[in-house]
């Protein structure tokens, strides 16, 4: 434990330090070492531990889920690091704290500790958003900030209600104690809500996508790779306390259809990324509804790396051509942003031997047809989606580097890593299926693409509107089920 | 049952900064009901730690059991970290003005 | 809208409600006083914050100075170009201000080094600080004092205030130290660093300040 706060404490400590001495850079690469160093410590996991003693302390625990956050994390700090070099000092130093935030809240296991997490994770996403200063990024970043204090809003009244009738705020004795009744039915609806609302699922989906596509380039990496892993990881400490499992299917199937459904529609290319983002929470969603911790585990990590590598190489893409709409982007795009946008376009809909390919099969081990069917149908959409990407990958002329190659090794290793470790996902019937799915996908886009019914514009008081229902509905789902 | 009427107002005030915040498309009203409903929020923590006959939570102050001291902290926190959010869009708030000469929450999303 | 906004907060209070109905029987809580004992301090609210509850505290101070660097980050170039808005300046504030400014930093700093044995501590002194500087701009005029108080330097002391507290932080939960020493150290570094940020956000918002 003491190694992980002590990695914790040093990436803070070296953020300051790079704003004070306008040394960002230099004190990422030296954060990113510590972090490794601390990883290296604690590596297998340790077990859960209550920071200050008790009885009021901060419960922390190195499992699995630390496990994976803490390397997706180290890993894309790195790519991130690698391809912003050039860019500002300041920016790298608040990058630092941001994924130094990812990391405490990797471990953390207090529902009070993961309120102070996710805000702290808030402010810097939205001063990153917005640090070019382009106005439709200030009023993205707006946005996601109202948002995000409406969601915390909720989850302190959540926190509340389930403080107020159990006393306690470790997530773990929370799991031992009897939950059943009223009030922490109802509190941990609204903690759900919070959470939700903070990671962009359900109905609040239809907003953040727009903030991670307003984001200069290497945030967009970090806000879809990393920072939504941390709600997710939220979330799913939230089901091993309290009796959410058939809220989360619901909500699953709901946010990764209605992700879907925006992104067929949308024309401005990282925006449409973004959308992705939506409805590929869905699926971790659906995972830790159906309990399948490990999968959900190995899709998000698939999730940020190939997620990454997408929004590197479309921000690539959108910075040296400077149009976003993917009709105008076609023909502009350097040869290793091609590659990159091709090679995660594959991954994302779910093609061996990609990450995508080896997280979607490990998901889906196991559970029964009609999970399959949802997430056959799932990839379907995907591909349908992507297909309209296929004229983006045949690129012109050279271009920049910078750390799309590291992610590509990231894809591809992770992929053929879980190929290795998970002989079940070897057979024919799974590559096959891999491969109709995206048959259909591609047949499907070709039908419809004419046909494709306009959605309706929303507005900001749309989204608080949607989130007071999300809390109201997740609260009433919690309460009856 | 002594801290209902805490624990109820907070829950009014949530709900009026809810209404505010959707109801008027200043975005500084709009801030303004942000800042009431999480105070609510922060009402609601605080008047948790409240039960008949207790004593501030400090060494020898008093008779009786001391109140619960975690929430008082939590709302600590909580007040620190709610200024923060509000100042930081404050100035963003400030920064579009500058952008866009308004600060009408349609006229931002029509021009877009 | 209007009535599915209605039916929301319908809901939500309904919700809530029931809920705040559903809290009884409240559930026994730990006794204060033994931990307060054993930190070595006389108020259990300042074990909780900065002993117990220290890892939270760390966070809370981060989002405080977080939000301070994007606020300065954001105002940085924004100057309102013309003649600024003048701030009133009456004989009384003057005065005033004088008589007060004295007793306000003496109680700051009483806060300060009570704040382990009773009610008080790092963040309501630095709020008073900050306020106490809001006072001495009203009187003085913002741009004046702004110009005494240079802000670089106070911006580098507020970064390396943080990295102390960090640094202390591990002295305290990895080391496992536990000292009324820590907890005076801890409410001074919160409270510079409160007081400095708050005067930062004032001074920007004055300096922005304008028409739109």
């Amino acid at each position: 434990m003491n190694a992980a706060l002590a990695g914790i404490l040093a990436y803070f400590g070296l953020g300051f330090l790079g704003i004070v001495f306008g040394k960002g850079r230099e004190t990422a690469a030296l954060a990113i070492l510590a972090g490794l160093v601390s990883l290296g410590l604690w590596a297998p996991g340790f077990p859960e531990e209550v920071v200050g003693g008790p009885p009021w302390g901060i419960a922390v625990a190195g499992d699995f889920w630390a496990l994976g956050i803490w390397g997706l994390a180290l890993f894309l700090h790195a790519a991130t690091l690698l391809h912003a070099w050039p860019k500002d000092q300041l920016r790298h130093a608040l990058i630092t704290l941001l994924v130094g935030t990812c990391l405490a809240g990797g471990i953390s296991r207090d529902l009070f500790n993961l309120y102070v997490v996710l805000e702290l994770s808030s402010l810097l996403s939205v001063i990153l958003i917005a640090y070019e200063g382009r106005s439709a990024a200030v009023w993205a970043a707006l946005r996601y900030l109202f948002l995000a204090g409406l969601g915390m809003t909720f989850y302190l009244f959540g926190l509340g209600l389930v403080y107020g009738r159990t006393g306690l705020l470790s997530l773990s004795a929370l799991a031992q104690v009897e939950t059943g009744d009223m009030a922490s039915r109802i509190g941990a609806g609204f903690l759900l809500a919070g959470a939700a609302t903070k990671t962009g699922v359900f109905l609040l989906g239809l907003w953040l996508p727009k903030a991670h596509g307003q984001a200069p380039t290497e945030v967009s990496l970090l806000l879809s790779g990393l920072v939504v892993k941390v709600g997710v990881v939220a979330i799913a400490r939230l089901v091993e306390a309290f009796p959410l499992g058939p809220i989360l299917l619901a909500l699953g199937i709901l946010t990764g259809f209605g992700g879907i459904l925006y992104a067929l529609r949308e024309t401005d290319l990282k925006t449409m990324l973004g959308h992705h983002t939506v409805s590929q929470l869905g699926y971790m969603l659906l995972g830790l509804g159906v309990g399948a911790w490990e999968g959900t585990l190995m899709y998000a990590v698939a999730h940020g790396l190939f997620k990454g590598l997408l929004f590197l190489s479309a921000g690539e893409a959108v910075e040296k051509s400077g149009v976003r709409s993917i009709a105008e982007l076609s023909g502009k795009i350097p040869r290793p942003a091609a590659l990159g946008l091709a090679l995660g376009s594959l991954a994302i809909v779910g093609l061996p031997p990609l990450a995508g390919f080896a997280a979607k099969g490990l998901l889906s081990l196991g559970q029964p047809l009609w999970v399959k069917t949802i997430f056959f149908s799932l990839s379907v959409g995907t591909a349908a989606s992507f297909a309209k990407l296929i004229p983006l990958f045949r690129g012109q002329g050279t271009g920049r580097f910078g750390g799309i190659p590291l992610l590509d090794a990231g894809v591809l290793g992770l992929g053929i890593l879980g190929l290795l470790l998970f002989p079940e996902l070897l057979t024919l019937k799974a590559w096959a299926e891999a491969f109709s799915a995206a048959g259909l996908g591609v047949i499907a886009y070709l039908l419809l693409r004419a046909r494709l019914p306009a959605l309706p514009k929303l507005t900001l008081d749309h989204a608080f509107l949607a989130a007071v229902l999300t809390a109201v509905i997740l609260g009433s789902l919690a309460l009856v089920a | 049952m002594e801290s209902l009427s805490g624990l109820s107002l907070a829950v009014v005030l949530a709900a009026l900064g809810l209404w505010v915040m959707v109801s008027r498309r200043n975005l500084v009203w709009k801030l303004l009901g942000l800042g009431v409903a999480s105070g609510g929020s922060i009402l609601f923590l605080v008047a948790l730690s409240h039960r008949p006959g207790v004593r501030p939570p400090i060494l020898g102050l008093g008779p009786g059991p001391a109140a619960d001291p975690l929430p008082q902290a939590l709302v600590l926190t909580a007040i620190v970290i709610r200024f923060a959010t509000l100042a930081l869009a404050l100035a963003l708030v400030i920064l579009l003005t500058e952008h866009r000469h308004t600060q009408d929450s349609r006229r931002l999303e029509e021009e877009e | 809208m209007k009535f599915l906004l209605v039916c929301g907060l319908a809901g939500l209070l309904g919700l809530l409600g029931a809920g705040l109905i559903g809290i009884w029987p409240r559930p026994e809580f730990p006794d204060s006083d033994p931990v307060a004992k054993a930190w070595g301090v006389a108020n259990a609210v300042a074990a909780v914050v900065l002993g117990v509850r220290l890892w939270d505290t760390i966070f809370e101070v981060l989002v405080y100075v977080v939000a301070m660097v994007g606020v300065r980050f954001f105002l940085l170039g924004m100057r309102w170009h013309g003649e600024l808005p003048p701030v009133a300046e009456t004989p009384l504030l003057r005065r005033s201000a004088d008589l007060l400014l004295g007793p306000v930093l003496v109680f700051a700093l009483y806060l300060v080094a009570s704040g382990h044995i009773g009610p008080g501590g790092g963040f309501p002194a630095g709020a008073i600080l900050g306020s106490a500087l809001l006072l001495l701009a009203l009187a003085k005029g913002v741009e004046r004092l702004s110009a005494e108080l240079y802000e670089p330097r106070l911006e580098r002391l507020e970064y390396v205030v943080v990295v102390f507290l960090l640094f202390l932080g591990a002295v305290v939960l990895i080391l496992g130290v536990r000292a009324p020493a820590a907890f005076v150290a801890a409410n001074l570094l919160v409270a510079v660093e409160v007081a400095i940020g708050a005067w930062a956000v004032l001074h920007r918002f004055a300096s922005a300040r304008g028409e739109v």
